[in-house]
């Protein structure tokens, strides 16, 4: 039996393919969707999932969340250093510049932490299931680099399970969408969460799932939209309480949390008016505050964020050659989605309804069991959801949620052709790049190309890597170095190095280097940086 | 060993061989293709030899040297989509373009031969009437004022009063002393006055 787990930020969710559907793991609450929470009690042990959320009031310092945030994360990059700041547990330096967690006297790396979560859904599936469980596929970000890519699937390894294959989030999504359909069309994601965006490309066609492009923003989310809301709040709060709250971070974080209630109510009503009170004003005071949004003040608050994922969906589009109107279904996954605006917007780029059918908590999760399925070879019919059997958002049942397609005829196992996520290059002479492997490539996928040496009588070669679009190597996100030593001398451009880049059908990148002249073929893998040390 | 599985080791091992070869030559694509056929190609190869549909049949040795194999495909594919894409389209004119409009009036008075017609060629305008008559006092007018006065005479079959107004007088400005379009000008300002 293979698991098929959605490893996200502040929830997780696992399923399994089965011959009659999908079926999903239950907490011991009976619940579907599963806090990616893990505490180090003052009482001992380690505790998961829901009840590990409980000791956040308590002892929130022993409490580690958002361990997604972290995980393959270069410490030094400024994207931690700010998701740092946003947690009450402390984060130190651990080798290879990877963050480490110290709790109590524990040290625990980021995929220690992860590993945890995903023990935990291990465990329930074995008691629902009443059989061992070994395999599973874990779904990540499409934005997710190669070290975060790496360290997940350490994560897994640590939790005992074998991890066929990591896979996208809004690839996934489709997949749950799009098998067992029997008919061609192309279908975009779009997946606009807490967090972060992305949108896809995919086309359907039979049993092949094909990515098309994806492309999305790691630091743009709903957060985003709340901060701002927060911002205009502030300002009021300055105007008639006369108090900044800017420099005061509880106060900021409760008008960040009221922020995020009234962009929830004006995703229904036209309009929202009260009062924020409980505010801790310095002094001593409790003030409130009143306020009064309107639904368009709002939305031109907002459109930029906006505007900018309709760019991002634009450049996708661009990038697959696709037209607009060539795209027969536009999916919508993730909370921020379900702001008005964006659907209108959406609709507008389209020119038709994007489908909010599907609940956003569990398709990543159902299309990873599928895929799942798919890799051992047990499922041969069709367990796709379909736009008319898609799940409610609304309901919760059991029974209504476990409603699966019984197709007319025999489906082959569904193929999924994902793509490169970030364009590869190296590093050469003058600080310029070169790539390799371009951005929505489909993987597995190999290329090499031969390099030379830039000085006479060189011998030794260091070979930088990074992911990203520019010209410049500071310009983009340095990856990690191979070094080539002992290399016989030899006049410059005369020395023949191959570099082969190979993406992996899990996005993970494999360097190898060789000096193809002299007798002794060295080879030499990368290390990227934030990543668990190669084994 | 089933005949699925002999395929995709008998492909793996073709392709390995054929490592330096052209990307079209890997997808087993004749010299010119349509991007349509690249991906069918790719398709067909992906539906036979894919590293996930084989890895419970397969060995480890085995799926590597069919994972590698494949790894090429997808890299000569990505190469011959860049190019397919890279190469630009031909320009789609629509009729009502600035460029369309240019283009008619070479038919009034010929100063330069007409461009080669574009790829894919632009459709027939909708005005299917036969040219104008040509009259004495057009042939007088300068070809500058001819212009202004066609643009005039079109915006008036539109119905266009305001352009067409402003198209005789601009005329009149190239051509100053030309009384035929003081006349229209006069027969135009009266029909706008009517309507009222």
């Amino acid at each position: 039996m293979s698991l098929g787990i959605d490893l996200g930020t502040t929830n997780s969710c696992a399923a399994i393919a089965t011959p009659t559907g999908v079926e999903f793991i239950l907490g011991a609450r009976g619940e579907r969707v599963h806090p990616s929470v893990v505490a180090f009690p003052q009482s001992g042990g380690v505790v998961v999932g829901s009840d590990a959320k409980r000791y956040r009031l308590t002892e929130p310092q022993h409490v580690i969340h958002s361990a997604k945030r972290f995980i393959g994360q270069n410490i030094r990059a400024p994207l931690a250093q700010l998701a740092m700041t946003g947690v009450r547990y402390r984060i130190v330096e651990g080798p290879n510049q990877q963050p480490i967690v110290s709790v109590r006297d524990r040290r625990l790396t980021m995929p220690e932490i992860s590993s945890h979560v995903l023990l935990h859904l291990k465990r329930a599936a074995e008691r629902q299931l009443g059989t061992e469980i070994r395999d599973a596929v874990i779904t990540v970000p499409a934005s997710f680099t190669d070290g975060q890519r790496q360290a997940t699937k350490e994560a897994g390894r640590l939790a005992g399970l074998e991890v066929m294959r990591l896979i996208n989030e809004p690839t996934a999504a489709a997949l749950a969408y799009g098998f067992g359909h029997n008919h061609n069309q192309i279908v975009c994601v779009f997946d606009f969460g807490g967090g972060t965006f992305d949108v896809s490309l995919l086309k359907l066609s039979g049993e092949v799932v094909e990515v098309l492009a994806s492309d999305g923003d790691f630091f743009l989310g709903g957060d985003d939209l709340d901060r701002t809301l927060a911002e205009s709040l502030a300002s009021a709060c300055n105007e008639q309480l006369y108090v900044d709250p800017r420099p005061h971070a509880p106060l900021m974080m409760k008008l960040t949390m009221g922020a995020e209630a009234i962009k929830c109510h004006l995703s229904e009503n036209d309009a929202a008016e009260g009062e924020i009170d409980g505010l801790d004003l310095p002094g001593g005071q409790i003030g409130k505050l009143p306020f009064q949004v309107t639904r368009r003040q709002f939305e031109d608050m907002i459109n930029g964020f906006v505007q900018r994922t309709i760019d991002v969906t634009r450049q996708v589009l661009a990038a697959a050659n696709v037209e607009p109107k060539a795209v027969s279904e536009v999916l919508c996954v993730g909370g921020s989605t379900r702001i008005p605006t964006v659907r209108r917007r959406l609709a507008e780029l389209f020119g038709r309804e994007p489908n909010i059918r599907i609940n956003p908590d569990e398709v990543v999760a159902h299309g990873a069991a599928i895929q799942a399925g798919s890799l051992t070879n047990s499922i041969m019919t069709g367990t796709g959801m379909g736009a008319a059997h898609a799940v409610s958002t609304q309901a919760h049942s059991p029974l209504v949620i476990g409603r699966t397609k019984t197709p007319t005829a025999p489906i082959k196992r569904p193929l999924l052709l994902d793509v490169n996520p970030a364009t590869l290059s190296i590093q050469t002479a003058g600080g310029f790049t070169e790539r390799l492997l371009d951005k929505n490539a489909p993987i597995p996928i190999e290329r090499s190309r031969v390099f030379t040496t830039a000085r006479d009588n060189q011998t030794r070669v260091e070979i930088d890597c990074c992911r990203g679009e520019k010209k410049r190597y500071t310009d983009n996100e340095p990856l990690g170095q191979l070094v080539l030593e002992n290399l016989p001398a030899r006049p410059r451009g005369d020395l023949k190095i191959e570099v082969s880049f190979r993406v992996d059908a899990d996005g993970i990148l494999h360097v190898r280097a060789n000096d193809q002249d002299s007798g002794s073929r060295q080879e030499v893998r990368l290390q990227v940086f934030g990543a668990p040390e190669s084994r | 060993m089933s005949k699925a599985t002999t395929e995709v080791l008998l492909w793996a091992q073709r392709i390995a061989m054929r490592k330096k070869h052209k990307a079209f030559e890997l997808l087993e694509l004749p010299p010119t293709f349509t991007l349509d056929q690249a991906q069918e190609a790719f398709y067909r190869v992906a539906r036979m030899a894919h590293p996930d549909l084989h890895r419970t049949t397969l060995d480890a040795a085995e799926l590597e040297t069919v994972t590698r194999a494949y790894a090429q495909v997808a890299a000569a594919y990505q190469t011959i989509r860049t190019q397919l894409l890279k190469q630009p389209l031909p320009p789609v004119r629509k009729p009502g373009d600035s460029r369309e409009k240019r283009m008619s009036q070479h038919d009034f008075h010929d100063e330069s031969p007409t461009p080669p017609p574009v790829v894919p060629p632009p459709p027939p305008l909708t005005d299917t009437r036969p040219p104008p008559a040509v009259t004495p006092a057009l042939t007088q007018m300068s070809p500058k004022a001819l212009v202004y006065y066609r643009k005039a005479e079109l915006a008036l079959r539109r119905g266009d009063m305001p352009t067409a107004m402003m198209q005789i007088k601009m005329a009149i400005a190239a051509d100053p002393a030309s009384k035929f379009l003081r006349a229209a000008l006069l027969e135009i300002q009266q029909e706008l006055g009517q309507k009222t």
